[in-house]
């Protein structure tokens, strides 16, 4: 049966080598994304003119819902009051707009550039001055990620886990995974309470809490470090144990499979004589 | 492995078992060397990779392939370019004959008698000994059971006027919270503290449908109710402020925040006690009394649904 030694070899090599391979590459994306931080003291889109331009972005791809004066409707919230903040996390994660009325938000790439983005968030601002959640102004410096651990697994890690990967919730509803948001996202979520999501701050977090949760998910839920090579989505023991039983096991009884097999030059007739019990 | 045949003369060394196993020796040798060189470089590159103060991934990567490779090498060794066999060495029969046995039975009958006498006092000091350090050794075994839990199940270390604090050491006033939004909260004195953590949740005022005898238990919409679930006891911290729902993450379970935290799905069996809370003149939120009920999942004593 030496056809068996090649195959069984490439088998065993192509697992381990493809778990590296996995496992780099993995990690290769997840330090190559970036989390741009994302400033209000940029004073940009303000003028006449772009909240002019905000507000032709609103009629074009929100006011079917949203209502032309973003009061809402029967099909959607009331955005007046909110704030930019909601606007700007809602839509720079792509969870808006919705692909159809009906649809669940889900994320997906964000539809409009930054500066469309900002404007939209600035004219629907524009409509109640000062009322509701600006957008927030994060400066990680000094930030202290261990203390950002500690809310982050008290407040954070019960719905969205604590790799960051999302879970179900009641009903169809789903945290959502927070790799791939800007820190700025972080800290708009922190600070609206988005959906089902209650508001972190103010209340359970004080405001250099909410900086640290922000930063320990910038720094750590970004950037996960995967220390066995594969993170396996960060999604919990059901991966991990399929991954050691079916991949680890499975290539130890492959192995065994191998040291163990009779080598194959073996003569038939020779080999069943010489087997026979022999007694002196 | 024994060079002799069956009947025990050396097997000539042209014999057929003297070739190695492989069918193409000289491919099996390539095959072999191959495996080791490979061992060589992933050893030369552990070597490598711990001079330049690699990660662990490379560290235990090259290690890993090196020993890997090194033990395919061994054994491919062993299987294709050894001797092919099979050998035999001829051994003696290890069966006793009727004989010995006989012999075996009769001589301890005989001087067995003769040895061991009856001696009543020492075998019945003896079975003594024996008896109390079987006694003796049930102490630490029941020991090991731990106290008795007396009323811990029936109390926490919530107490009349406690105040909410958070696991920071902030007290909880009744201006801090947003509606729609929940902190966890301890007694003062146990903060932290596992068989305290309590979940107080802001609702909209009037949303709460009181159950009777609870009618002050929630100023303001402040709504507070023991996280150990009912069911097995996991941390409740799962709350979704639209449906107005929390959620234990072990086993799904859903309990109604406005209408006393009953549970509407999965096995939790009852609602989450709910603990009374007032606001003092300095606006900050306290508890009544402590828990009227005993936290968490059920046991024997309690009676009811477990």
């Amino acid at each position: 049966m030496r056809r068996l030694f090649l195959p069984v070899g490439i088998t065993v090599l192509a697992i381990a080598l493809g778990m590296m391979f996995f496992g780099v590459s993995e990690g290769a994306t997840k330090s190559g994304n970036p989390a741009p931080v994302r400033l209000t003291a940029d004073p940009g889109p303000t003028s006449a003119a772009s909240l002019a331009s905000g507000e032709e972005l609103f009629a074009e791809n929100c006011s079917t819902c949203h209502g032309a004066e973003a009061k809402g409707s029967a099909l959607a919230p009331n955005l007046q009051g909110l704030g930019s903040a909601t606007v700007d996390l809602w839509v720079s994660t792509g969870l808006m707009p919705l692909s159809v009325p009906t649809a669940e938000p889900v994320r997906k790439p964000d539809k409009f550039t930054n500066q469309q983005t900002l404007e939209l968030a600035n004219w629907v601002q524009s409509l109640t001055p000062g009322v509701g959640v600006a957008i927030p102004t994060v400066d990680l410096k000094g930030a202290n990620v261990a203390v950002g651990f500690d809310m982050f697994a008290a407040n954070c890690a019960p719905c969205h886990t604590i790799t960051g990967a999302g879970d179900a919730l009641s009903g169809g509803l789903e945290a959502l995974p927070l790799h791939g948001v800007t820190a700025t996202n972080v800290a708009e979520a922190i600070e609206t309470g988005p959906g089902n999501m209650p508001r972190m701050y103010p209340g359970a977090l004080t405001k250099t809490e909410a900086n640290d949760v922000v930063a320990y998910v910038t720094e750590d839920i970004e950037h996960p470090s995967s220390p066995g090579g594969l993170g396996l989505g960060g999604v919990g023991p059901v991966a991990e144990g399929f991954v050691g039983l079916f991949l680890g096991v499975g290539a130890c009884m492959l192995i065994a499979l191998w040291i163990g097999e009779r080598t194959e030059r073996e003569d038939p007739e020779q080999a069943h004589d010489e087997l026979e019990p022999t007694h002196v | 492995m024994s060079d002799h045949s069956s009947n025990g003369t050396p097997v000539p060394t042209d014999a057929p078992q003297f070739e190695v196993a492989a069918r193409n020796p000289l491919r099996a040798e390539k095959m072999t060397a191959a495996l080791f060189l490979l061992s060589v470089a992933s050893f030369a590159g552990f070597g490598a990779a711990y001079w330049q103060n690699g990660s662990n991934f490379w560290l235990g990567g090259t290690l890993g392939f090196g020993m890997s490779f090194f033990g395919a090498g061994f054994v491919a060794w062993g299987k294709y370019l050894m001797p092919r066999g099979p050998f035999e060495e001829p051994r003696a029969m290890m069966e006793t004959t009727p004989e010995e046995q006989k012999a075996l039975i009769d001589d301890f009958a005989s001087r067995g008698k003769v040895a061991v006498k009856r001696r009543g006092f020492i075998v019945g000091v003896m079975a003594l000994a024996g008896g109390i350090f079987s006694i003796v050794a049930l102490f630490p075994l029941l020991r090991s059971l731990g106290p008795l839990p007396k009323n811990a199940f029936y109390t926490t270390p919530w107490r009349k006027d406690a105040y909410l604090t958070q696991s920071d050491g902030r007290r909880v006033a009744v201006s801090d919270v947003p509606i729609g939004s929940f902190v966890t909260v301890f007694p003062q004195n146990d903060v932290g503290g596992a068989l305290s953590q309590t979940i107080l949740i802001h609702v909209q005022d009037g949303a709460i449908i009181t159950k009777p005898g609870r009618e002050t238990w929630g100023p303001d919409g402040y709504v507070a109710y023991s996280k150990v679930c009912t069911h097995s006891g996991c941390p409740v911290g799962l709350y979704e402020q639209l449906t107005g729902l929390l959620l234990c993450p072990c086993h799904q379970s859903m309990f109604l925040v406005a209408k006393g935290a009953e549970p509407i799905f999965g096995p939790a069996p009852r609602p989450l006690p709910q603990l009374p809370l007032y606001v003092d003149d300095s606006g900050y939120l306290r508890a009544q009394t402590g828990y009227d009920e005993p936290i968490g999942p059920g046991f024997w004593e309690r009676g009811g649904t477990l």
